[in-house]
């Protein structure tokens, strides 16, 4: 990198942070309390980045960007022209510690201000060359037509081939105009009924919601009583169990003391 | 037990609810068991008189027992036989009664769906009757923040009204419905509402009322910006130019095809022939003004 590019560079990136420069600001603040001069002093520094942006324009090599910049460009004119009128009705004002020769001074800037804000180049300056429109290519001097305007000439009459090639190319355009309109209100038709069901999911999802509630205390009630109920049935069957114990006993001694007796004898 | 005759049922409740000197307080909880299973029995036989009473005294007798659901249950299979009998103010005073019933119960969906069983049985006999009922059950709904219920009623009253050929109630009862769905924010319905009242208004060769109430709808974005609305400007646009293909092939169109059926018949029977009056009143209007000004 050469030294004009490193200087360059430099300048760009003190100017970028000019607005950390504490020095710098007390400097400007000093008309702090003054609105007209704030505003000015603010399109003023707009004017600047506008007039930068417009040079780094043609500077650009990348068509697409160049357009960005032309069109940010011309945004930022339309702002400041709006501002205008702003400015002038300020100016018209009296501020302590403001000369009547000062004040004169201010209105003069304020009606400079349009001429230098349209005088920042966007890219569209040049209007004259646009009002040819299409059929004015002549007047680019670089590129000749060879008919020179005549188009009645037998080369440009439309051959068997070319007319018969029109009218299917325009057959088969209606034909997918139809096909398209077909769609469309197929489309319609489904977009009708999917706002409806969103409707009707809506209008669901409150009673979803009660319905939860609902089956959760049902299911908590019920698993309550099959606890007490299983309680209560193990109760019973041990006490049953129990019960036949004692029956099945004294059924044995029965049948003991039987076979005691039979033997005895 | 249900095999017993019917008529002694009654005979045996009834005695027990008639106070005399021997009886001091009336039994109502066998009372009511009776009553109820007549009225099964009288059902099944398809003797719908005597069934009907006989449901309104259990119902009576569930309200004594302060059981107000059974009650307004009862109050509604009442309603239903008094449709069968014929016998319309009973109708709509039974649902009425059994709609009380649940709001005292706490209930307001079943309230305005009592209502609006009553509304449906009497919409051809006693319309007028069922477009009350109709909006007192929207009204319930609307009480109760659930404005998404009551689509379905303002659908049936609007059908009722129009019906009816009276089509500024009809469109205002549009209206309503729109405000209905701006709360619960159903975006579609609501652009669907407005289209509707506006080609109702249209039908009545109502102009003036057509643009006025496109012009309120429009403060409402959603709907400017809407495919209905922008179907509605395209109508009234055409009327003022009096360009009937132009209605006649809006009225074709899907975004009118979307809306309710009695809707879509009005809208296809459009241009109602007076569209060249429009034509002409508005060209008249133009001239007048001309005039004053040759005078000065």
């Amino acid at each position: 990198m050469s030294v004009i590019d490193i200087l360059t560079r430099v300048d760009a990136i003190c100017k970028k942070y000019d607005k950390y420069d504490v020095e710098k600001q007390k400097d400007l603040n000093v008309t702090g309390d003054d609105a007209f001069a704030r505003l000015y002093a603010a399109v003023e520094a707009d004017l600047e980045s506008a007039l930068q942006k417009a040079e780094s324009v043609s500077k650009e090599k990348n068509k697409a960007s160049a357009v960005a910049l032309n069109a940010e460009v011309r945004r930022t004119k339309a702002r400041l022209l709006e501002e205008v009128p702003k400015l002038q009705r300020l100016a018209v004002k009296k501020v302590k510690g403001l000369s009547g020769e000062e004040l004169a001074a201010r209105n003069d800037l304020v009606l400079a201000l349009p001429d230098r804000i349209q005088a920042i180049p966007d890219g569209s300056a040049p209007a004259a060359k646009q009002s040819g429109g299409w059929a004015a290519s002549a007047s680019r001097t670089e590129i000749k037509f060879d008919s020179d305007g005549r188009f009645d000439d037998e080369y440009f009459q439309q051959t068997e081939e070319s007319s018969g090639f029109r009218q299917e190319f325009e057959m088969r355009k209606i034909k997918q105009d139809q096909g398209l309109d077909v769609i469309s209100e197929g489309l319609d038709t489904l977009k009708n009924m999917a706002s409806d069901m969103n409707e009707e999911l809506d209008r669901q999802v409150p009673l979803m919601d009660e319905i939860d509630t609902k089956v959760d205390k049902a299911a908590a009630d019920l698993k309550n009583t099959n606890v007490r109920l299983k309680d209560t049935v193990n109760q019973l069957r041990s006490s049953r169990n129990f019960c036949i114990d004692i029956i099945l006993l004294c059924i044995i001694l029965g049948i003991a003391a039987y076979l005691y007796n039979v033997l005895k004898k | 037990m249900a095999s017993s005759d019917p008529n002694k049922l009654m005979a045996k409740a009834d005695k027990l609810t008639k106070l005399s000197l021997t009886r001091w307080s009336a039994d109502w909880k066998s009372a009511t068991q009776l009553y109820e299973q007549a009225a099964i029995g009288y059902r099944v036989a398809k003797n719908h008189e005597k069934a009907k009473i006989a449901f309104e005294k259990a119902s009576k007798g569930q309200e004594m027992l302060s059981s107000p659901w059974d009650a307004a249950k009862h109050m509604e299979s009442a309603a239903a036989l008094a449709k069968e009998v014929g016998n319309w103010t009973e109708v709509a005073d039974f649902y009425k009664r059994a709609s009380e019933l649940y709001i005292v119960c706490g209930r307001p969906q079943p309230a305005s769906d009592a209502l609006a069983k009553g509304a449906r049985a009497l919409e051809d006999a006693v319309p007028d009757e069922a477009i009350q009922l109709y909006t007192e059950a929207c009204s319930i709904l609307e009480e109760d923040d659930k404005e998404q219920m009551a689509f379905d009623l303002y659908r049936a009253a609007t059908c009722v009204y129009i019906k009816l050929e009276k089509y500024t109630d009809a469109a205002t009862f549009l209206l309503r419905w729109g405000l209905a769905a701006d709360k619960c924010s159903a975006t579609n319905s609501q652009c669907k509402a407005y289209l509707s009242a506006i080609i109702v208004y249209l039908y009545a060769h109502d102009f003036k009322q057509a643009e006025k109430c496109y012009n309120d709808c429009s403060q409402i974005d959603v709907f400017l910006r809407n495919d209905h609305g922008r179907c509605a400007s395209k109508l009234l646009s055409a009327y003022s130019e009096g360009d009937i293909e132009e209605i006649k092939r809006l009225g074709q169109s899907s975004t009118i095809s979307n809306l309710d059926h009695v809707i879509i018949r009005l809208a296809r029977k459009l241009p109602t022939g007076e569209v060249c009056a429009l034509k002409t009143e508005a060209a008249e209007e133009q001239e007048e003004p001309l005039d004053e000004n040759d005078l000065t």
